[in-house]
């Protein structure tokens, strides 16, 4: 579903994610992680179109971003770890707006449901300033979920979430998934990365450290057998 | 407690000036730097004939008496109009280090008036230079320390009003009753004070006849006279250091107002209020700003409670095409995000002018200024409204992540910005027009028929929306072009370079305006010649020269749009505004 192939970024001389190849297939969460200024955030932009890679493909739902944009978009859902929202368009109106950018065509009867699901029915009407931050978190993402994306991008999910926000995150992520999108997970949190992902990509300096299942990765290199996520996450990245 | 912060003043001082140096290697914030050097030397250094209010033909009274009226209207304004939000405007990082530090409130405060005073000063020297007309003697910066002075107290007086607005609060008084109650108290002053006085306003009136050095004079008297005089004797006693002519006056001058200083420190110092957790919360709010602007972010609003959403002027549909939703999405902000006071005053100040006029002899006046005020707004929100409606790229730059991740064709999304302020600026000056057109409706103007007041009433509207179009597109394209160079937020506001950039945006953006004319006018001018050709004579003449400039503009604008699509398209905002990286 998410295919990329030789991703490389530079900003002038630096080398911001470099040569990155890697896949996901429905059904499968992807675990993205890596120190500080590893080339995560970096990673996810350009796989959401928002960046131009220097160079390689990436291709969503057997679309070419580079050269078919507008339907690979169609294909993807992105929550950043801020929820980025308009400040005068109402809880309703971002759906009904997001209805109109992706083309959903049963926006009517979706919108209450997917209002009802994520407890925002009572704030139809409220403006995202009247909304705590759980609140704006489930508007980014009823946005997000509207249009039935296949591909879906999350960058640090939990952050500034209550336990029970982070649970229901942690939720949705693990439902959309069983329904078969292709799921990408940035973070720095190595439990929840534990918990929710199927398989893990650890980036280093922008390059690929290690893919796989955990316990594929610690096949691998037999020396990390019997150790933490933590201890492994730190013996890969060397900090 | 005053050595740190006069250490904090200093080494912000330095480490900024050490920061903006590093940022000039870059060319842009060179050229931006040289432009705005030569800005300020045109404003302020200059040799240009004699000084404002420097030896002019008016008597010191004069001065005295204006700057008593204009700080007394201040004052009142800070009463009526001021919010009990922020008393003093702490920094996040003040709030954290010094609510949390083992000090009095008062060595709070005195850390904060201390740590304002640089930028009080410089404001201080910046205005006296604004008026020296390049000469600087050396007595001048006598009225510098003078101004420096009301500045000073302006600003505790600032925080008193607050501190007694946010006291009145926090005993159930809200904010109308506030408003009400300062309003009463003020009407009642200046009402009470034009009844004692009332004898004494033909004097003024006579001697302002005479002319305006006798007119000062007696309004400086009137000013001094009984109750009234016990009123401003505060400000007149703080303004006149300030108009001092030399040292010796200057010094005579201070210890009254050094005296109005004090009191005003006595009065914020010694209030019962504590400021400390409203300005914990709007340092926290002003961080949650930083932050947004620094991550490319729209940041929360200014201050206050959270708003209720006005519904919205139209209701979306949730099917149909993507351009007509981002251009709704635009007129909404700019529908929620516009007060209705400054429309409202508006309105009052043009029925208040016309309702004046009408009060001549000659019958008909009020009506044919409110037709020439109703035409003049309509062709000021053609001209400058692209310049003050920002709800579209300039504002959405700020969620540039969030657009490019739409499954949008660029020159749709650029057509859908651009065309959000349009619509609303289209309206505004068609109401304009046509309301002009409706009120001259109601009298007669010699040589000029209804029949051409409706040619001119057709060509007006006809042309200004493709006008209106482009003049948003290339604001527009300044953004997409030079992201950097649009204010973002605190850490690009300021600085001499910053004006420079503004100063080469602007002209640029009059160029590329002037460029995008001319072939519109050439088309006018033949369609005109066509038109005459045809038989078409007089004023009606400008309905087929504006349908020329219309399409000739809109055919310009269609080009821009889908150019600028494409700009947008390639465009890289983690590059261009930098702060979006994360891991």
């Amino acid at each position: 579903m998410i295919e990329v192939q030789g991703l490389t970024k530079l900003y002038g001389s630096l080398v911001a994610v470099d040569d990155l190849s890697f896949s996901v297939a429905p059904g499968e969460v992807l675990g993205l992680v890596g120190p500080n200024g590893a080339g995560k955030t970096t990673t996810l932009r350009s796989l959401v179109g928002i960046i131009r890679p220097t160079r390689g493909s990436i291709r969503v739902g057997g679309h070419d971003l580079e050269t078919d944009p507008v339907e690979a978009k169609r294909q993807l859902a992105f929550m950043p770890d801020e929820p980025r929202l308009f400040e005068y368009l109402t809880v309703e109106e971002h759906l009904r707006f997001t209805a109109r950018l992706y083309g959903v065509q049963d926006a009517e009867g979706r919108i209450p449901a997917l209002l009802r699901e994520l407890e925002l029915a009572e704030k139809t009407s409220a403006l995202p300033d009247e909304l705590s931050r759980g609140m704006k978190q489930k508007l980014a993402i009823a946005c997000g979920l509207l249009h039935e994306p296949t591909a879906l991008l999350f960058d640090e999910p939990l952050t500034g979430l209550d336990p029970a926000g982070m649970r229901r995150m942690k939720q949705t992520i693990v439902e959309r998934a069983r329904h078969g999108a292709a799921v990408i997970l940035s973070s720095h949190l190595l439990q929840l990365v534990e918990e929710v992902c199927t398989r893990v990509l650890v980036i280093h300096r922008g390059r690929v450290v290690a893919i796989g299942t955990i316990a594929e990765i610690v096949a691998s290199r037999p020396d990390l057998q019997g150790r933490s996520l933590e201890e492994i996450f730190l013996a890969l990245t060397g900090t | 407690m005053i050595g740190a912060a006069l250490y904090l003043a200093r080494r912000s001082l330095v480490n900024g000036i050490r920061r903006r140096l590093t940022r000039l290697r870059q060319p842009k914030y060179m050229v931006g730097f040289a432009v705005g050097l030569l800005y300020y030397y045109w404003l302020f250094i200059r040799p240009r004939g004699s000084a404002v209010g420097g030896g002019g033909t008016l008597p010191s009274s004069a001065a005295e008496a204006i700057a008593i009226l204009g700080l007394g209207a201040l004052v009142a304004m800070g009463w009526l109009f001021g919010s009990s939000r922020s008393p003093l405007v702490f920094t996040p990082a003040e709030t954290h280090f010094l609510f949390t530090a083992p000090l009095t409130r008062r060595q709070v405060l005195n850390f904060k008036l201390l740590r304002s005073q640089l930028a009080l000063f410089l404001s201080s020297l910046l205005s006296v230079l604004l008026f020296s007309g390049g000469h600087f003697p050396a007595t001048r910066i006598l009225r510098v320390l003078g101004l420096w002075l009301v500045f000073a107290t302006l600003q505790m007086h600032a925080g008193v009003t607050a501190l007694v607005r946010q006291s009145l609060e926090e005993h159930g008084v809200t904010a109308v009753r506030r408003r009400l109650g300062a309003f009463v108290v003020l009407a009642a002053i200046v009402g009470g004070a034009a009844f004692t006085l009332r004898g004494q306003f033909a004097v003024v009136q006579a001697a302002f006849i005479a002319g305006p050095a006798s007119g000062f004079e007696a309004l400086t008297t009137l000013l001094h006279r009984g109750a009234l005089g016990v009123l401003t004797w505060p400000l007149a006693v703080l303004v006149r250091p300030a108009l001092a002519p030399d040292i010796t006056g200057f010094a005579a001058l201070l210890p009254a107002a050094l005296l109005v200083v004090a009191v005003h420190y006595i009065w914020l110092v010694r209030s019962s209020v504590a400021f400390e957790e409203v300005a914990v919360e709007s340092a926290e709010r002003m961080a949650r700003r930083i932050a947004a602007w620094r991550s490319g972010r729209r940041p929360p609003p200014a201050a206050g409670a959270a708003k209720r959403a006005r519904p919205p002027l139209t209701r979306l549909a949730p099917t149909g095409g993507p351009v007509r939703a981002i251009a709704w999405k635009n007129v909404q902000a700019e529908w929620r995000g516009s007060g209705v006071r400054i429309p409202v005053l508006i309105a009052i100040g043009v029925i208040a002018v016309a309702w004046v006029a009408s009060l001549g002899k000659e019958a008909g006046t009020g009506l044919q200024i409110l037709t020439m005020l109703l035409a003049l707004f309509g062709a000021m929100a053609v001209v400058f409204g692209p310049y003050g409606l920002r709800n579209d790229l300039r504002s959405d730059l700020q969620l540039w992540d969030l657009l490019k991740s739409y499954p949008l064709r660029g020159p749709d999304l650029v057509a859908g910005e651009a065309l959000g302020p349009v619509t609303v600026l289209t309206g505004i000056s068609w109401a304009c027009f046509l309301g002009a057109f409706l009120v001259s409706l109601a009298f007669e103007v010699p040589g000029f028929s209804l029949a051409e007041r409706v040619a001119v009433l057709l060509a007006a509207a006809i042309a200004s929306p493709a006008l209106l179009c482009v003049t948003t597109l290339i604001q527009n394209a300044a953004v997409l072009f030079f992201p950097a160079w649009i204010t973002l937020g605190p850490a690009r506001a300021a600085g001499v370079e910053m004006i420079g950039q503004r100063l080469v945006t602007m002209v640029g953006s009059q160029v590329l305006l002037v460029v995008a004319l001319i072939p519109a006018l050439v088309m006018a001018s033949v369609a005109i010649a066509i038109g005459g050709l045809a038989g078409v004579t007089g004023v009606w003449l400008a309905v087929p020269g504006a349908l020329a400039v219309a399409v000739t503009l809109a055919f310009e604008a269609r080009l821009a749009v889908a150019w600028l699509g494409r700009v947008f398209e390639r465009s890289d905002p983690a590059a261009e505004i930098g702060g979006l990286g994360g891991g």
